[in-house]
């Protein structure tokens, strides 16, 4: 079975066209979004790439004998969740989209094998020094409707 | 001996590993996170100028300062029982391949609330040359061990 679009396409001035901008944004208003199974392959991925190879990510039997009882994601397995959970059109993906600060808190950890959701929402939107902010308030929940991670970010929108 | 809430006092200091990003490093970022903004990317587009901002080229993504943060912050905790609970960061100066970074914390405060103990870390990002590139702030909560069980 191919995977679907918003998990392999790189090229993010494709669909452009149908993305909201600064002026369609509405603040409070969900977004589309879609539940992800969270796989071992996507964590060790994802941990590589910032250089973070603890053994509770990656040595189930020092993970079963932790308090965490078995592998878990380390909790910036968000980064990787905010692009797996929302379709190909999200405006987070449009090009120049800048990142100008984020705050997260944690819950429980997330684990192989989990299906995620996300529940997310512009909150405010707002110009400043002629720059078009929006601030993003985003929650992971895991399969047992339990909060895996609440955060709420900053972004400086394309004009 | 292994720390404890008691045992740390204000001003510990912890320091993570230096993080070199290439071209490389952020390709792989872009793959692992599915983040692939031309910010990242296009050395073309990042020649143009983002309304008061022009970059230059391409830059590492924000968040990996949030993944070093967050590994520094975990490889202390862990072994000592403690919960990373919050992370706050405000992104200064942008970084690019062939930057060499840092990230160090310091414990600011100590609090003890009704079920549960907090300590807060004032936490920098500094380059090669020094620079300020990002800061933020942390929250650790480290459980009475009779509650420990019921937090993970």
């Amino acid at each position: 079975m191919s995977q679907p679009l918003h998990l392999t396409e790189k090229d993010f001035w494709k669909h452009q066209s149908v993305r909201k901008i600064w002026d369609q944004i509405v603040p409070g208003e969900p977004i589309e979004t879609l539940p992800h199974t969270l796989s071992l392959e996507e964590i060790h991925r994802y941990c590589r790439a910032v250089g973070d190879l603890n053994p509770l990510y990656f040595d189930e039997a020092h993970a079963r004998k932790s308090p965490y009882k078995g592998l878990i994601a380390p909790p910036t397995i968000h980064i990787l969740l905010m692009f797996t959970c929302t379709p190909i059109d999200y405006y987070m993906r449009a090009p120049g989209t800048i990142n100008a600060g984020q705050s997260w808190s944690y819950n429980i950890p997330a684990r192989p094998g989990d299906t995620i959701t996300l529940h997310a929402r512009a909150l405010d939107k707002f110009i400043r020094k002629d720059r078009l902010f929006v601030i993003h308030d985003n929650v992971f929940f895991n399969q047992h409707s339990q909060v895996i991670c609440s955060g709420r970010g900053w972004t400086i929108r394309p004009e | 001996m292994t720390q404890t809430f008691e045992t740390v006092n204000i001003g510990f200091t912890i320091t993570g590993g230096k993080f070199s990003p290439t071209r490389e490093t952020i390709r792989e970022f872009c793959e692992a996170s599915l983040d692939h903004n031309p910010l990242h990317l296009d050395d073309q587009y990042m020649k143009g100028s983002f309304g008061k901002t022009a970059f230059g080229g391409i830059i590492m993504h924000g968040m990996t300062h949030f993944g070093l943060m967050t590994k520094m912050l975990t490889e202390w905790l862990y072994p000592i029982g403690g919960i990373h609970r919050r992370l706050e960061t405000r992104w200064l100066t942008p970084v690019k391949p062939g930057d060499t970074i840092q990230p160090s914390a310091r414990v600011r405060q100590k609090k003890q609330t009704t079920h549960t103990n907090w300590i807060v870390l004032d936490l920098e990002m500094r380059n090669q040359r020094g620079e300020l590139v990002a800061r933020g702030e942390s929250l650790a909560e480290f459980p009475p061990l009779e509650h420990s069980a019921k937090t993970k």
